[in-house]
């Protein structure tokens, strides 16, 4: 079980991007974490993998402070080092038992060309062949379709859940809701830096209308009042 | 639109500036007077001040060949060219006044339609995907080397073949080590994702030392052929390359602590690319090469305590 309890992360001194936040994340589930732009998702996932400094609060693994020797990241910028092949990549991470060219039956990837000559999705799929090489009990990805095609979506879903059965605590964000109802075990809704909701899986339907209610009264107002004259004729 | 970019240009100076501290802000002030200094002085006779002025404009034209910001100025702003030419004259105006102090005119003239020429200059190269037996006998673990040598294994091919060949020559082993031990200084310029610092499953010390260890190693290899055909050829005067191989191999120690000292993942930090530049240049200019030394101490520890937020959990 991973507890955040009371977690307050800023960006300087005055901007709180994560505030007092709380929450269990039991083991071998999958938990989305959703919100707008901005609301504070990824800035969550780095503290927990301790990439950011936090204010306050504690982040525990099965009770202990969590150790980055059980987890791996999959961050949202497709960014390698340059001029190092895929194969040279996955060669990095210690795992002699991991299959890279089995697994590689399944992405396609050309492994032994650089990377920079790879597309955003072929950069994804090499970053999470790196997080399967890695092993670790619990995978945090942050955004992991931004890129993909329906297929690779469909493989990167079913090999989650197939990992959750094997004991894998799984923490995803996405800012489309749609691409993790039919995914994770629990939802939770992200804004200004607070879970102001949090749905399990029979509950998505609900979880999905009131999202997205809040969202349209939200910017109805304001989208009517800016396009009211036209393109040409933008308000300042 | 110049005066706007160049407002941001000085923020963005301003920026790294803050990042670097005050006192080595003062310390690179000092250098940086220093350098100038000697291009005055450069600049008085003739021959030299050709030499400077060109060695000045290299570095200008390898700015413009590299600049990262290059295709973002071409998209948004239709003169760019005008933005590359008024940034440059900016950064040229020590050599300059150094021309027009000693009244080398013709000279002034030609650095101003070189520095206009460069600013066409729209070269960009190639990624190659080469996979030799080389790169496959390079450790996984350094990956510079790995992406260093691809990009450059013809040029070391050829200059250590040329270096081995012409060993008999008194100063070709020395040049080609000289040479040899500035090209992996730019292997070490970018900071690499997290993952593959968290992949060495090392606690900082460990991994620093390590890195080192790596870089002496292969620069070893790379360099003991030449220092051992030099010393069938001239025994008598043995000491000559196996010095140098020291001093070269103490930068390539300095290239490492000073990567590690301002990490941050998938950044070209500026702190890195500014106290590296100043490693080549204690190569070139041997007086700096203790301040080298005195830095690598600095960015040992530097390094260190900066690893230590992101490996703490391997220590």
């Amino acid at each position: 079980m991973i507890t955040i309890e009371n977690l307050t992360v800023s960006y300087g001194t005055t901007k709180k991007v994560i505030d007092t936040l709380d929450l269990e994340l039991p083991d071998c589930t999958i938990h989305g974490v959703v919100g707008l732009n901005g609301s504070g998702k990824t800035t969550l996932l780095n503290a927990i993998y301790g990439l950011k400094k936090t204010d306050s609060g504690r982040i525990l693994y099965n009770n202990r402070k969590i150790n980055k020797k059980e987890m791996s990241l999959l961050v949202t910028e497709n960014y390698f080092y340059p001029n190092i092949t895929g194969r040279e990549y996955l060669g990095l991470f210690d795992n002699l038992a991991f299959g890279t060219d089995k697994w590689n039956a399944l992405f396609l990837l050309p492994l032994d060309d650089i990377i920079d000559h790879y597309s955003s999705g072929m950069k994804k799929k090499l970053a999470f062949m790196g997080i399967l090489k890695q092993d670790k009990p619990v995978m945090i990805l942050d955004e992991p379709f931004n890129g993909l095609d329906i297929e690779a979506c469909r493989i990167i879903r079913q090999v989650l859940l197939r990992l959750k059965d094997r004991g894998k605590t799984v923490i995803i964000t996405s800012h489309i809701i749609e691409t993790l109802t039919n995914l994770c075990d629990h939802l939770h809704y992200l804004e200004k830096g607070k879970i102001i909701l949090t749905k399990n899986k029979e509950e998505f339907g609900a979880f999905e209308k009131e999202i997205f209610a809040s969202i349209e009264n939200k910017n109805e107002t304001l989208i009517n009042e800016l396009t009211a004259h036209g393109p040409d004729h933008l308000p300042d | 639109m110049i005066r706007s970019i160049l407002y941001i240009r000085l923020k963005q100076a301003g920026r790294v500036a803050t990042g670097l501290g005050l006192g080595r802000c003062l310390f690179l002030a000092g250098v940086s007077g220093f350098l100038a200094f000697l291009l005055f002085l450069q600049t008085a006779a003739f021959p030299n001040s050709l030499y400077a002025a060109g060695i000045y404009l290299a570095v200008i034209f390898l700015l413009q060949l590299n600049r990262p910001d290059k295709q973002f100025l071409k998209i948004t702003f239709i003169h760019h060219k005008v933005i590359f030419l008024a940034e440059y004259l900016l950064l040229l105006i020590p050599l300059l006044i150094c021309l027009a102090y000693h009244q080398l005119y013709q000279l002034l003239t030609a650095t101003f339609v070189i520095a206009f020429l460069i600013t066409h200059v729209d070269y960009k190269a190639r990624h190659r995907s080469m996979n030799t037996m080389i790169q496959r006998v390079i450790p996984a673990s350094c990956f510079e080397w790995k992406s260093g040598v691809r990009t450059s294994l013809v040029l070391m091919g050829v200059v250590w073949v040329t270096g081995m060949y012409t060993s008999f020559f008194i100063a070709s082993v020395p040049v080609v080590l000289f040479f040899l031990g500035i090209l992996p200084l730019g292997f070490y310029e970018r900071g690499e994702p997290v993952q593959m610092v968290l992949a060495y499953e090392m606690g900082a010390v460990s991994f620093i030392l390590y890195k080192i260890k790596m870089q002496v190693v292969l620069f070893t290899i790379l360099s003991m052929p030449l220092i051992l055909a030099f010393c069938i050829f001239h025994p008598d005067i043995w000491y000559i390359p196996v010095l140098e191989f020291l001093v070269l191999i103490t930068s390539q120690g300095y290239l490492v602590l000073v990567k590690y000292a301002f990490y941050q993942p998938n950044t070209k930090p500026g702190g890195a690319q500014v106290f590296g530049l100043l490693g080549t240049i204690g190569l070139i200019i041997p007086i700096l090469i203790p301040l080298v030394w005195l830095l690598s101490v600095r960015f040992y520890f530097k390094s260190v305590s900066n690893l230590n937020f992101y490996l703490d959990d391997y220590n």
